[in-house]
């Protein structure tokens, strides 16, 4: 079953090495983000599974605004050679600096085609594909073949429940044994944040208006997004509920709780999310988890705990990364549908 | 095998990477790059019939899944995809500065781009 999955997922590499028009990689790649999921789940570990599948979701988004972006700017491109002064981005809104752009465009296209096609398939192709074999075979080579040491995998599975609590051992290790992991994600999505607040064409954090999704016209839709909006929404609470005692946590909690925003643009077209809020509450939220996670599992106060509060510490904790990690898919989810897709 | 298999994808993927002329497409396959070195990490110790690291007395049971690299590849799939939305952030306000997405223009593009800012300055 596994093997069959797996070569299918190689089979979809191939199609996204092979296919030339964007929408379609898009496809492939959310197939294979479902095919990897279920491998996942196949392997033994459904809490994997469960934020790949929640992650391919936001994947797709993101690259099909950023296909359907570079899809207008091609349009307007062929359609008229002026850009319209909206479609501008800040930088050369000066008419000439456009039409000295696009000759150059021209030209560096021209070139790069001669270039193409002065390059044979063998320096093309085959040299890379040659190469990439020879990287394989010695990856192959120096594998540690071999079993296993299994010492640290029985240490976790025979102690987790006396020293942190809770029935899942995935759980126990990223908020206790592995805290720093799990801070250390939180930093980084915080930094992501910040990054592509930064990075993007646009200096504006807030907007009230963009465009529309156009759902609204399918009636079925609708209303069934109106019924799944409220199920996403109490199964993200759920999650990270019982993150402790069944599969699920905080991260696919919040993944869960961050779609359930997608559910709600798709249906309602809401662009007056408090955005400034939501990451000044990011901020706070990070610096209580930091906070909380060196008061209980650095001083070593989690060792002199009676037990029921070993499961009080793994809920609020779990809490605290959910809210975390659906603010944070939140703010890029609103700056992606808001911002970078007018 | 499934460490093999998980190998070669990395490499399928290295291939595309370097030899797509699109940068979109170098962006999908950094994805599944990563989609490939996740799998090889919860592929450790697989056996047919693996139950997952959850419940009680796991200690007495045999096929119980690595519990370890389940809780780091959460992490690391979380910040994969923060990573992602940067990469595509970057390149959409690229393609709007030079409007391209290849990189063989784009280096002509912006040599000839620097060269008329030193010119201007």
């Amino acid at each position: 079953m596994i093997y069959l999955l797996l070569v299918l997922w190689l089979f979809l590499a191939f199609c996204i090495i092979g296919e030339k028009r964007n929408i379609r990689i898009v496809i492939y790649l959310c197939v294979f983000s479902f095919i990897s999921s279920i491998s996942f789940l196949i392997l033994g570990s459904p809490d994997a599974a469960m934020a790949e599948a929640a992650i391919g979701t936001f994947t797709g988004i993101f690259f099909i605004i950023c296909f359907e972006k570079h899809r207008e700017l091609r349009f307007n491109e062929k359609n008229a050679s002026v850009f319209s002064r909206d479609e501008d981005p800040p930088d050369i809104d000066d008419e000439r600096a456009v039409q000295a752009l696009l000759k150059l465009r021209k030209k560096a296209r021209a070139r790069t085609r001669g270039k193409h096609n002065a390059k044979s398939i063998l320096q093309r192709y085959l040299a890379p594909g040659l190469f990439s074999i020879l990287l394989f075979i010695l990856f192959i080579v120096f594998l540690p073949g071999g079993e296993a040491n299994p010492y640290l995998r029985n240490q976790f599975l025979t102690q987790f429940s006396e020293h942190v609590g809770g029935e899942n051992a995935v759980t126990a290790i990223y908020l206790a044994y592995r805290v720093y992991d799990t801070l250390f994600e939180a930093l980084v999505l915080v930094i992501a944040v910040v990054a592509v607040i930064h990075m993007s064409y646009s200096s504006d954090i807030l907007v009230k208006g963009g465009k529309p999704s156009h759902v609204g016209q399918y009636v079925v839709v609708v209303s069934v997004l109106r019924v799944i909006c409220a199920i996403v929404l109490l199964f993200g609470f759920y999650l990270i509920m019982n993150g402790h005692i069944t599969a699920g946590g905080g991260f696919q909690g919040g993944l869960f709780i961050a779609a359930f925003f997608i559910c709600r643009y798709l249906v309602y077209d809401i662009y007056d999310l408090p955005i400034t809020k939501v990451i000044r509450m990011e901020e706070l939220v990070f610096l209580s988890t930091v906070i909380f996670a060196v008061l209980i599992v650095f001083l070593g106060t989690i060792n002199h705990l009676p037990p029921v509060f070993h499961i009080v510490y793994m809920i609020v904790m779990n809490f605290l990364i959910g809210l975390k990690v659906a603010c944070g898919f939140l703010i890029l989810f609103y700056r992606y549908i808001a911002i970078e897709r007018r | 095998m499934i460490n093999i298999i998980a190998i070669l994808m990395f490499f399928i993927s290295f291939f595309g990477l370097i030899t797509s002329h699109s940068m979109i497409k170098s962006i999908v396959f950094t994805v599944l790059m990563e989609s490939a070195v996740i799998l090889f990490f919860l592929s450790l110790g697989f056996q047919s019939g693996i139950i997952p690291p959850i419940g009680v007395n796991l200690e007495n049971l045999e096929h119980v899944a690595d519990p370890l690299p389940q809780a780091l590849m959460i992490t690391a799939i979380i910040i994969g995809v923060a990573v992602t939305t940067i990469k595509i952030t970057i390149l959409m306000s690229f393609f709007r500065k030079f409007k391209t997405t290849d990189w063989d223009e784009a280096r002509i593009l912006s040599h000839h781009h620097e060269e008329d800012e030193n010119n201007n300055d």
